[in-house]
């Protein structure tokens, strides 16, 4: 491995998020942000793989400039430079936007081996920008997978999580990883060390200039869809609890059900 | 002035707070409280891989050469978590607080037995000050050392000392002063000297630990010295210099004690509001009853004050250590502030959620009982009785000549 690609993104803790009562939407501001628990899993996937065959991890993101924080977590557990894309011409991307940045800060930087993303991002949960990427840089993408198992002539061989089960899938290098966590993954928490050692590793500034492109596909004004409004979904009643046998429960539900005009 | 931390910080503050969600959850303390000592061994290991146990030290002699500010930072969070201060206490007070200036006066002998492997978790380091006949009054202590070809002999007691059971399991000692010399009239602390006390010497004779109110997973016990020979590169520092060296010892522990209990009575009130805007009676919730939502207000403002007190006192001592910006006994002022108040605000904040939540309150159903049981131990004399730090501040803000005592 020479170069291994990690695209990561700054998302708000969703654990202390309060929606707002009247508009139905996330209230962001004053809640803390995290790097998104998906790309953290893909960054510890990435860092497994350069333990193992070698290589430079490059974590990179797209966001405001306070998105440089990710990345500073991201240097802490273990990437070795990081780059944050950031303009102003970059707000209000949906998926689409966002990956063609990315493809563009990724063509620029050259050859590379794998990129990695988590499958989705806790506050969006599309999962949308892992493919549209793979697509832009045209390599192919492994979906769902839960480890790199091993790096043989062929390329990557994943284990890949499916409604079913698991399965092994492999693909040809370069490719997309889009990583999902397994149900016992611990991140790594970083060392004083680790947090010293990350302040000396460059975090580059890139913006839509140094990137290229075509300037009608970049943030809200490129965007093909846009977000009408964010609600929760209204709350469900509470349901009515039927405590008897089997017969008696079926009973019960048939007369409700009749009285409710659901079935004749 | 910038009141904002900086990114290392930030970083180091997340890290140990996502160690203690992970391995010191609230329901771990209360294993820890009902089980009681000795001290898990599990936690100074997993502080000692993140670099934040003796986290001062420099790097050479083991430590991670923070500053003091941001090992307040990591004292804080762990008074958060463990809003007993049973953890504070053993981990940061004692083994760091303690440790940093066990290692500053240890010849290179006593820092490859006794600090080098405190620094990894593998052996507990504490103090031993405390007598039967003093305990606040340090410079009435009866233990003495005599000085016999290449050694000292050491006799004497010493009560009330944190981690001994601790010590016997994991290996280790303490820093223990001795009078070496005759005693001055009228100026009692001269003449003291300390030494590295392994917990295993011969003629050293553990006691039986004390039930204490709280922090039971931290035993207190005490131990006597019978003729325990220790060679001559067991004393720390120079001879008769013992007294300074334990009130710059003293010092240090203090500091981080008010930030691990400002962390502990961030913790409680965080925990008594979730109850307070949940828990209804007489139709509203009790947050929206004025007698409960002021007496809030008036600790939490109080915290918020203590906050910066911890804070300001860790970068002064850090400024008098790297610049010499200031006098250590202007240090110590404020260091005493801290001391004071910090954990007597911390039992307050305990007590008051208690009486907000009633019986629920007093049960085991919450933390503030614990809480308040080993916060106590701060407030009556660990590392310096709450009167003594007020002699303390009274000393530097009306001078010498007003010391009660003279």
């Amino acid at each position: 491995m020479t170069r291994l690609i990690v695209c990561v993104k700054q998302v708000p803790d969703t654990s202390e998020v309060e929606m707002d009562k009247k508009t139905g939407t996330i209230i962001r501001e004053g809640v803390p942000s995290i790097l998104n628990p998906f790309c953290e899993f893909a960054l510890h996937e990435a860092l497994r793989l350069k333990d193992k065959m070698g290589g430079t991890v490059c974590a990179i993101t797209m966001g405001p400039p306070q998105a440089e924080d990710a990345l500073k977590k991201c240097l802490a557990i273990g990437a070795d430079e990081a780059i944050l894309l950031t303009d102003p011409a970059f707000a209000g991307s949906d998926t689409y936007a966002t990956a063609y940045t990315l493809a563009q800060a990724i063509k620029r930087m050259g050859e590379f081996d794998l990129v990695f993303c988590g499958q989705q991002a806790i506050d969006g949960d599309t999962a949308q920008v892992g493919p549209e990427l793979a697509r832009l840089l045209d390599i192919p993408q492994l979906t769902y997978i839960e480890s790199i198992e091993q790096i043989e002539a062929g390329g990557a061989l994943c284990k890949q999580e499916t409604d079913s089960g698991y399965q092994r899938v492999r693909s040809r290098i370069p490719a997309l990883i889009a990583c999902l966590p397994t149900p016992d993954f611990e991140p790594r928490i970083p060392n004083v060390r680790d947090v010293m050692k990350a302040k000396r590793k460059t975090i580059s500034t890139w913006n839509k200039e140094d990137i290229g492109g075509a300037a009608a596909v970049f943030g809200l004004v490129g965007s093909p869809t846009q977000v009408i409004k964010v609600y929760s979904p209204p709350k469900r009643e509470q349901g009515i609890l039927i405590q008897v046998s089997p017969g008696e429960a079926a009973a019960k539900i048939v007369d409700i059900l009749k009285g409710r005009g659901v079935i004749g | 002035m910038d009141f904002s931390i900086n990114d290392e910080h930030k970083l180091i503050k997340e890290s140990i707070r996502e160690w203690c969600e992970r391995y010191l959850t609230i329901e771990r303390v209360r294993e820890m409280d009902i089980k009681g000592h000795p001290f898990p061994d599990f936690i100074p290991k997993g502080l000692a891989e993140l670099g934040v146990l003796l986290g001062t030290l420099p790097e050479e002699d083991g430590g991670s050469g923070l500053d003091w500010f941001t090992q307040a930072l990591v004292a804080e969070e762990i008074g958060y978590a463990d809003p007993t201060g049973t953890t504070l206490a053993a981990c940061m007070a004692v083994m760091t607080g303690w440790g940093y200036t066990i290692n500053k006066y240890a010849t290179p002998r006593i820092k490859e037995e006794a600090v080098k492997p405190a620094t990894k978790g593998e052996k507990f380091i504490g103090v031993a000050t405390t007598e039967p006949g003093g305990g606040s009054d340090v410079a009435a202590f009866r233990s003495t050392g005599k000085k016999e070809g290449n050694e000292w002999i050491l006799n004497g007691e010493k009560t009330f000392i944190s981690g001994v059971e601790e010590a016997l399991k994991w290996g280790g000692g303490y820093w223990v002063n001795v009078r070496t010399g005759p005693v001055v009239e009228g100026a009692h602390h001269k003449n003291m000297t300390a030494f590295y006390v392994p917990i295993d010497a011969k003629g050293v004779e553990p006691g039986e630990p004390y039930r204490d109110a709280g922090r039971n997973a931290l035993s207190t016990s005490g131990f006597r010295m019978e003729n325990v020979r220790v060679p001559a590169d067991y004393m720390f520092g120079q001879e008769g210099k013992g007294f300074y060296y334990t009130m710059e010892g003293f010092d240090n522990a203090r500091l981080l004690i008010a930030a691990g209990t400002v962390g502990a009575t961030n913790r409680i009130l965080d925990e008594a509001m979730a109850y307070i805007k949940e828990r209804k009676v007489f139709g509203r919730p009790l947050a929206k009853f004025e007698g409960i939502q002021f007496e809030l207000v008036e600790l939490y403002h109080e915290l918020e004050a203590m906050r910066l007190v911890a804070y300001k006192t860790a970068w002064m001592q850090d400024q008098r250590y790297q610049k010499k910006m200031f006098k250590p006994t202007e240090v110590a002022k404020w260091i005493s502030m801290g001391k004071w108040k910090a954990p007597q605000l911390a039992v307050a904040a305990a007590s008051k959620a208690m009486h907000w939540l009633g019986a629920a309150g007093y049960s085991d159903e919450y933390l503030f009982e614990m809480a308040w049981r080993g916060l106590m131990s701060y407030c009556v004399g660990a590392e310096g009785g709450a009167n003594i730090q007020k002699l303390v501040i009274g000393r530097e803000i009306l001078g010498k000549d007003f010391i009660p005592y003279k």
